[in-house]
């Protein structure tokens, strides 16, 4: 790389979290390998003792790990949403958060496959479904579309960090082999630049309608089945629109925590919060439609196998969650996001927890009142989650941080080639891209 | 020493050829085995049902010969608790089971008389498409059978089947089975498990447990394809029910009232 | 090649890493072991002959699970024409009565298998 491009000037700070170690460092580590290390030790137990030791039933026998499988898989979509959809429209402000909205697809994606497999009766046999694969079941395809999606979004994940890698190598970094490496030779020369850019696109385009598929197919593992309000033909949409939903609320908090805690103040702005705010609210108004269209279709049908599920979330047993969830979702984050003066980045950010909570709420409150009156309900089930279950979902939760922890320690959170691209390139160009709009100004 | 990519290539190409030709040449130079060759007494051609007498049924009170006797040849655990518990054969009130009938003005006494349910064996199983291993599947002869080798324990098929008629091995079932029966085996804690129609039986030519088991006589089973049998006499003379005939699974245990 | 000496020395590490099970073996002479599994019956001959029992006998069980849970066929014949129940429990069992670990775990425990037939096969004298 030219000399000039190794003269970081002011976007010196961004490789700071690269370079200084901080005590804060050692005690979040810390506390994130115990909280892994009991989340280990609780599957070590299940995996002893058998499903058993959770809170499921015979009539209960999907819970926490299937909520948590949908519950991630739909946070996954955060980067692909952000990074892709908005890199194809062109969109300028997504350059110093693309990559943390990347790393959180393709890390939290790992514990969304993670979950189902904690979730089987025999683990031993996971890779039967690859041995003697039976092409009929929605388990394959999701098996078919996770695997597809994690590739995608890993190549889109890695593509985006090359120039930044290979910079770390040449300003000659702490760990200069590992950089070296994974820069494949990259040296930032014109054709170089071109070919990445190319390979970028492309990637983003092609990841797009895989994270549709990925999650209409997590869907289709519910609304495939013929159980009251599961089997349901606005499931589809409905998991992706609470799947991107969701994704955008962890990217708010993550940018939020990073943003503070690496005082990169002066890269992720206010402005950043207030767009993605705005698209929040887009996505809160979408949920709502959805689950209205849901449950007023489900009312006025009145099939009474469905009937009683949807009293039993409205003012039956699983009426606290259920309206925790709509608060949580909807009442909480709605007003916050709607006005200017409130969307601010604490704004967003508390409506972004409150929408995760709520989320995860969600996914529950689909998922298991549907399994306490099936066709046949015999017994009242009850299903209360024992501490097994609660220390995986803590463990998933931490082994994810560390991971990104880890990166974090290793590469820029916020692409340095991409900012400095904005800046030294696209602000002509998006004023030749405006003149273009105007009459008579620019190449048509 | 020099490797230029060229060479690296072929090296690599060539020990790909490799593995691959002596893993075929492995599978070719393995003999086939000698083909098993079906009993006298397999059961081609054939679909089994039952029909489920209920006024029998009641004949007697309490009774639960059946139910007994399938847990006991079974090796159907016993846990205590309605979280851990399975069940191949059992009882439940006659709303419960067929809750489309509008039971307004009958008798409390109807609403909960105990009705025996069982895996329906249906003609058209809804479980076997959701296995992802095709670890169940319907048999020729109309089982829907299970393969405790190969079932990975998602429960998927749990939530296929709209009767309940599936059990997950949430322990280890050994210690909760009172008596083993030595000929038929256990199953391992982590996978799915339901009435197989005694198909071990009908192998030999036996019919199924619970039918011998019931002194009222209250279990009729035989081969739907045979016009003569018992089942299909039944069938023809008197008017019988089907439980959830409506979802089109084609259940193959009929009743009568 | 660069590193040259740094290579083989690591290659020199790997190597013996790699083979010290031999080593401690032959060091402490178990190397000279060998499984004797113990047969109790009265019977001159195993359904198959003694070399592809020996040999294959996982692949016949597997067959025979095959064949039994999946196709619904419970009866083999032998390449003597004779014919055998398809069943761990009932025909292998009848000859090779004695505890496991006289028989099957002998060679099984000596080449590092496992197997999990009988967490659900049960049998009176065995586990």
């Amino acid at each position: 790389m030219a000399k000039r491009d190794l003269d970081l000037g002011e976007d010196k700070v961004l490789l700071e979290h690269v370079r200084r170690t901080g005590k804060g460092f050692y005690i979040t580590f810390s506390i994130l390998v115990a909280l892994t290390l009991w989340g280990i030790y609780a599957y070590l137990t299940q995996y002893r003792y058998g499903l058993g030791v959770t809170g499921l039933s015979r009539q209960i026998f999907w819970g926490v790990y299937i909520t948590n499988f949908v519950f991630f898989i739909g946070i996954s979509h955060a980067g692909t949403f952000i990074s892709a959809i908005l890199r194809v429209a062109k969109a300028e402000w997504r350059r110093p958060i693309s990559r943390s909205a990347e790393l959180t697809t393709v890390f939290i994606l790992l514990f969304g496959v993670g979950s189902v497999l904690v979730d089987l009766g025999r683990p031993d046999r996971m890779l039967y479904v690859i041995r003697y694969p039976h092409f009929r079941s929605p388990l394959l395809w999701d098996v078919i579309c996770i695997t597809t999606y994690l590739t995608v979004s890993s190549i889109c994940l890695y593509l985006a960090l090359i120039p930044d890698v290979a910079l770390l190598r040449d300003l000659g970094e702490k760990r200069k082999w590992l950089y070296q490496v994974l820069a494949l030779g990259y040296r930032g020369t014109e054709r170089q630049r071109h070919l990445l850019d190319r390979g970028i696109s492309f990637m983003a385009i092609l990841v797009i309608p895989v994270m549709i598929t990925v999650h209409t197919v997590v869907s289709f593992v519910f609304a495939m089945t013929i159980q009251p309000m599961w089997h349901s033909a606005i499931f589809g949409p409905y998991f992706v629109v609470g799947a991107i939903f969701s994704g955008i609320a962890a990217v708010i908090v993550a940018i939020a925590v990073i943003r503070k805690v690496f005082h990169l103040e002066a890269y992720l702005k206010p402005v950043h919060f207030n767009n993605l705010g705005i698209l929040l609210l887009v996505m809160t108004l979408l949920w709502f439609y959805f689950t209205a269209a849901e449950y007023v279709t489900v009312f006025y049908g009145s099939e009474p196998g469905e009937m009683s599920i949807f009293w039993s979330k409205l003012t039956g047993r699983f009426s606290l969650l259920f309206w925790i969830d709509f608060v949580l979702c909807f009442l909480i984050p709605l007003p916050i996001l709607a006005f200017r003066k409130t969307r601010t980045i604490l704004g967003t950010f508390i409506a972004s927890t409150s929408i995760i909570i709520g989320m995860w709420l969600e996914r529950f409150v689909i998922i298991v009142p549907t399994l306490t009156q099936q066709r046949l309900s015999i017994e009242r089930a009850i299903y209360i989650p024992t501490w097994v279950e609660w220390s995986i979902l803590a463990g998933c939760i931490s082994f994810f941080l560390l991971l990104y922890l880890f990166f974090v320690k290793l590469f820029p959170i916020v692409p340095i080639w991409e900012v400095r691209e904005g800046r030294e390139k696209s602000i002509v160009e998006v004023g030749e891209r405006i003149k273009t709009y105007l009459p008579g100004g620019g190449k048509e | 020493m020099e490797i230029d990519r060229r060479g690296l290539l072929k090296a690599a190409g060539l020990s790909l050829l490799g593995l691959v030709g002596g893993s075929v040449w492995y599978v070719i130079s393995r003999a086939k085995l000698p083909e098993p060759s079906p009993t006298p007494k397999t059961l081609v051609g054939k679909k089994w049902g039952m029909v489920i007498d209920l006024k029998k049924c009641w004949g007697t009170d309490g009774c639960t010969d059946c139910i007994d006797v399938c847990h006991r040849v079974h090796n159907v655990p016993r846990f205590g608790n309605p979280k851990d518990e399975i069940k191949w054969i059992w009882t439940v009130p006659y709303e419960k089971a067929f809750p489309e009938h509008q039971l307004e003005f009958i008798e409390e006494d109807v609403r909960a008389r105990p009705v025996p349910v069982l895996c329906n064996q249906c003609d058209n199983p809804p479980c076997i498409k959701y296995c992802p291993t095709k670890a169940t599947w319907r048999r020729e002869d109309g089982v829907v059978m299970m393969d405790y080798h190969r079932c990975i324990g998602c429960r998927y098929c749990m939530a296929g089947c709209p009767y309940g008629s599936r059990s997950f091995n949430w322990k280890n079932p050994r210690p909760f089975i009172k008596k083993i029966n030595f000929d038929f085996p256990t199953r391992t804690k982590g996978v799915v498990e339901k009435c197989n129609f005694c198909q071990e039986r009908l192998i030999q030519g036996l019919l199924p447990a619970c039918v011998e088991a019931c002194k009222e006589r209250a279990l009729i089973f035989g081969d739907l394809n045979d016009p003569d049998s018992d089942v299909r006499r039944i069938l023809r003379s008197r008017h019988t029910i089907q439980r959830h005939s409506e979802l089109g699974t084609k259940p193959k245990v009929f009743y009568v009232l | 090649m660069y590193d040259s000496g740094k290579v083989m020395a690591g290659l020199v590490i790997f190597g013996c890493l790699v083979t010290s099970p031999i080593w401690y073996n032959a060091l402490t002479g178990k190397s000279g072991y060998i499984p004797k599994p113990k047969i109790v019956t009265d019977k001159k001959q195993c359904i198959e002959p003694k070399e592809y029992i020996r040999t294959r006998h996982k692949d016949l069980l597997k067959d025979w699970r095959e064949s039994v849970v999946r196709k619904g066929i419970r009866t083999y014949t032998g390449s003597d024409k004779k014919r055998y129940t398809m069943s761990l429990t009932r025909t292998c069992m009848n000859c090779h009565s004695n505890k496991l670990d006289e028989f099957c775990l002998q060679c099984h425990n000596y080449m590092g298998v496992t197997n999990n037939c009988w967490d659900c096969h049960a049998y009176p004298k065995g586990t």
